[in-house]
């Protein structure tokens, strides 16, 4: 059957064109005919993890970590033009998280080349603490590496196909490369679980501001959501909310959800429901199958 | 076992052709047509583990690929967001690789299915909805067809399944302005029929002892030594697929599609039994009429009291032309609210449509247009008397006649006096023979100690509650 979501039109509105730009930079992060095997290759714990369902609950806990650092977030606050295209804006960040991971060398290259040309412009003064950022400045590049490997390791130990405790040091190492790449030297990056979290812990500039606070506002509720999809987003949102460290929640104000809506069983019935929309989407299925039969070599 | 792709082949094609007499396939080229099938799957991606098994089909994906299946009966441009997901992806699940195969055959039948078969051909050949077949010779000579479930599968749709606020909130968005209650209620219910294949295999052989003999219609037989929960085994068949007989001339689409509209409606109204899947996939022709049928995960029977109002639907409808009274037969079964303020005019419009190939005596065809326009009325929210009606869940699996027979019928094209036909098998008519398929029905019927007449719920001396009650020697032909 050939139907092509993406341009149904139901009632004169399109129900999954939101997710569209998701699989599309899916889709052409992975390679048909790589030159190599890029940083990780095809063995690696990053290539597997990285392609775990319960990703799209690992992105959402990234962003509520991310966004905790009031340099970090004034930067893609004053830069960056997620406001009006969070969906776009996400894709964005998402195919580099794939391209890196399943890209051959010089794509992954160019696409860090990229990121950090752009980072170049990307300096101010955060409105809150009054301190001067910028993109290119070691510390907030390695906070966000951190926010984004930590919830990824949470999230997958939780939800996903199942990471042992080594494997997830043997992960955390492994990422090093991500953070390199972006110009964070290589002495400064955690390479344990352990180390990762007392990391985190231990930066002081650690606070909602108004600016996350808005931030995580419209990833819990997207603008463009049918509605819906917007029950089964939200519920989503509940989880991510009660995988984050009590911090970060206590910093939010946000309520701890009961213990009932975190099992696991329920929250992947549910992580499956958003997966099989999303694996729906043109580009999505194939991509996936050119993942899995590379790493069946 | 054999290794060459030439010589599995070769092994396939001889073992295709011991299956016995009437239904051997038409030629040489057709067997292997059927085993060509095989390379629909993906053997590159073939799931090794039973966790693989739960990465693809577990978590709700499994639980709502069946949703897509039920909603690809609806009509196509209705307002989707998962059924489109889901179509894309019901026919791709991937394979087991032959060790996990083999592992469940272990469990389920205690030895390597090397041993427990005389053959066993490693490479499934055919996917089912959750698990796949495989092509075997049994000790004694049989070939037969395995269905293979995929391990794991029963007890983690079993667990979706009481996920039920997530299953109507999903199927709410599915299908706006549908009763989500109702249509969650069944897609449980199909798949926990589904999940347990010793509720298939008793099916399959309820409409296996009811049509033996018949000249038109072969129910493949259960190996019932070798079926458990997770493996049904049965008779091996060969035949062509539903687009080959596209392919066909008209004559051999109209016989065809005659024998699955005797076979349908004999069920129901002899039988008292529906196989609730008219799919293009569980059918294999074998030319000139003759059918059989594959897949009974899904079967209702009824009881004389379920199947009275719908009888009396027919006749008030039909044959007496008496809208109060039809009204009144739709009210008791529950399908129109009594007192709805709506006209006895109006309630005959909006059902006449579903009566509509036995309305008038005379050839008529159904077109695919004819079964878009049924399916639409059937769901159409917007008529007068939607407000006040409904289809009891008894009678909900009978929607697969208007969503998947004419759609069946429709794409054949099809074209006969369906009414004569009808009246054949109504028991309140048992019309005289009106085409040559139903003469060569009513002398299998009528002849002395027949199987199916034993099971018929209709003929003289038989109509007992509960099944194959031993029915009097030489039992009575349908007229007494």
């Amino acid at each position: 059957m050939s139907y092509d979501p993406i341009s149904a039109q139901v009632d004169g509105e399109s129900r999954l064109e939101m997710m569209a730009p998701l699989a599309r930079a899916f889709s052409r992060s992975v390679p048909d005919h790589p030159a190599d095997a890029g940083l990780f290759g095809p063995q690696s714990l990053v290539w597997r993890v990285n392609r775990d369902r319960a990703f799209p609950l690992a992105g959402m806990r990234s962003l509520m970590v991310q966004a905790l650092h009031p340099l970090a977030m004034a930067g893609v606050a004053e830069h960056s033009d997620w406001r009006r295209d969070p969906f776009g804006r996400l894709a964005a960040t998402s195919g580099y998280v794939l391209t890196v991971t399943y890209g051959d060398t010089a794509s992954t290259n160019a696409a860090a080349a990229r990121v950090r040309a752009v980072h170049t412009h990307v300096r101010g003064t955060d409105p809150v603490t009054g301190l001067p950022y910028s993109a290119e400045d070691p510390e907030l590049l390695l906070w966000v590496h951190a926010g984004m490997v930590d919830s990824i390791v949470h999230v997958v130990q939780l939800y996903g196909r199942g990471l042992d405790a080594a494997e997830a040091d043997r992960y955390v190492a492994e990422m090093v490369p991500f953070a390199v790449i972006l110009g964070v030297p290589p002495e400064r990056v955690p390479s344990s679980v352990q180390a990762l979290r007392a990391y985190l812990e231990s930066v002081g500039l650690r606070q909602a501001t108004p600016a996350a606070r808005e931030a995580i506002a419209i990833v819990l509720d997207p603008p463009d959501l049918s509605p819906d999809l917007r029950e089964l987003w939200h519920d989503l949102g509940q989880v991510a909310i009660g995988t984050l460290p009590q911090w970060a929640r206590d910093m939010y104000g946000f309520a701890e959800p009961t213990a009932e809506s975190m099992e696991r069983e329920p929250v992947r019935q549910l992580i499956g429901a958003v997966d099989l929309m999303f694996e729906s989407l043109p580009g999505v299925l194939e991509a996936r199958e050119r993942i899995e039969l590379r790493s069946r070599g | 076992m054999l290794q060459s792709r030439l010589g599995r082949a070769g092994a396939l094609g001889r073992l295709a052709l011991r299956v016995g007499g009437r239904y051997v396939a038409r030629s040489p080229r057709l067997i292997f047509a059927s085993v060509d099938r095989r390379s629909e799957l993906r053997h590159d991606l073939a799931l090794r583990t039973a966790d693989d098994v739960a990465e693809e089909l577990g978590s709700m994906k499994g639980v709502l690929m069946k949703l897509g299946q039920m909603a690809s009966y609806i009509d196509e441009d209705m307002p989707l967001t998962f059924r489109a997901a889901m179509a894309r992806l019901q026919h791709k699940a991937p394979p087991m690789s032959e060790d996990l195969a083999s592992s469940v055959i272990r469990e389920e039948l205690g030895d390597e299915p090397e041993r427990v078969f005389a053959r066993w051909d490693p490479v499934p050949f055919a996917a089912a909805s959750i698990g796949q077949v495989h092509r075997a010779i049994t000790r004694n000579g049989r070939a037969v067809a395995v269905k293979v479930q995929y391990p794991g599968i029963a007890r983690s749709m079993t667990s979706d399944l009481r996920n039920v606020g997530l299953l109507r909130r999903i199927a709410a968005a599915a299908f706006p302005g549908l009763d989500t209650r109702s249509l969650v209620d069944e897609l449980g219910e199909r798949l926990q029929e589904e999940v347990d294949y010793n509720l298939e295999a008793a099916s399959q052989e309820l409409f296996a002892r009811y049509f033996k003999g018949h000249p038109f219609i072969h129910v493949p037989e259960v190996v019932r030594e070798l079926s458990t929960a997770r493996v049904l085994t049965s008779e091996l068949v060969a035949g062509s697929r539903f687009d080959e007989l596209q392919g066909w001339d008209q004559r051999e689409r109209d016989m065809a599609a005659e024998t699955i509209y005797r076979f349908v409606f004999r069920s129901l109204y002899r039988l008292h039994a529906f196989n609730g899947d008219p799919h293009p996939g569980n059918y294999l022709f074998h030319g000139r009429g003759r059918v059989s049928f594959l897949d009974f995960g899904l079967t209702k029977r009824f009881t004389d009291e379920d199947l009275a109002p719908l009888i009396d639907g027919v006749r008030f409808m039909v044959i007496d032309g008496d809208g109060d009274s039809f009204r009144k037969a739709m009210e008791r079964a529950g399908f129109l609210q009594a007192g709805a303020p709506v006209s006895t005019q109006a309630v005959v419009d909006r059902f006449g449509h579903f009566y509509g190939t036995v309305m008038r005596d005379a050839p008529m065809t159904i077109t695919p247009a004819y079964a878009s326009a049924i399916v639409k009325r059937f769901f159409d929210a917007r008529s007068p008397l939607a407000p006040y009606s409904d289809v009891p869940r008894t009678y909900a699996i009978l929607q697969r006649i208007n969503l998947g027979l004419y759609a069946v019928l429709g794409s054949l094209n099809a074209t006969a006096n369906w009414r004569r036909i009808a009246e054949e098998i109504w028991p309140f008519i048992n019309g005289p023979a009106s085409t040559p398929i139903g003469e060569a029905e009513a002398r299998w019927y009528e002849q002395p100690g027949q199987r199916g007449a034993v099971l018929d719920r209709t003929a003289g001396g038989c109509a007992g509650a509960g099944s194959a009650r031993p029915a009097p020697l030489g039992g009575s032909p349908p007229s007494a």
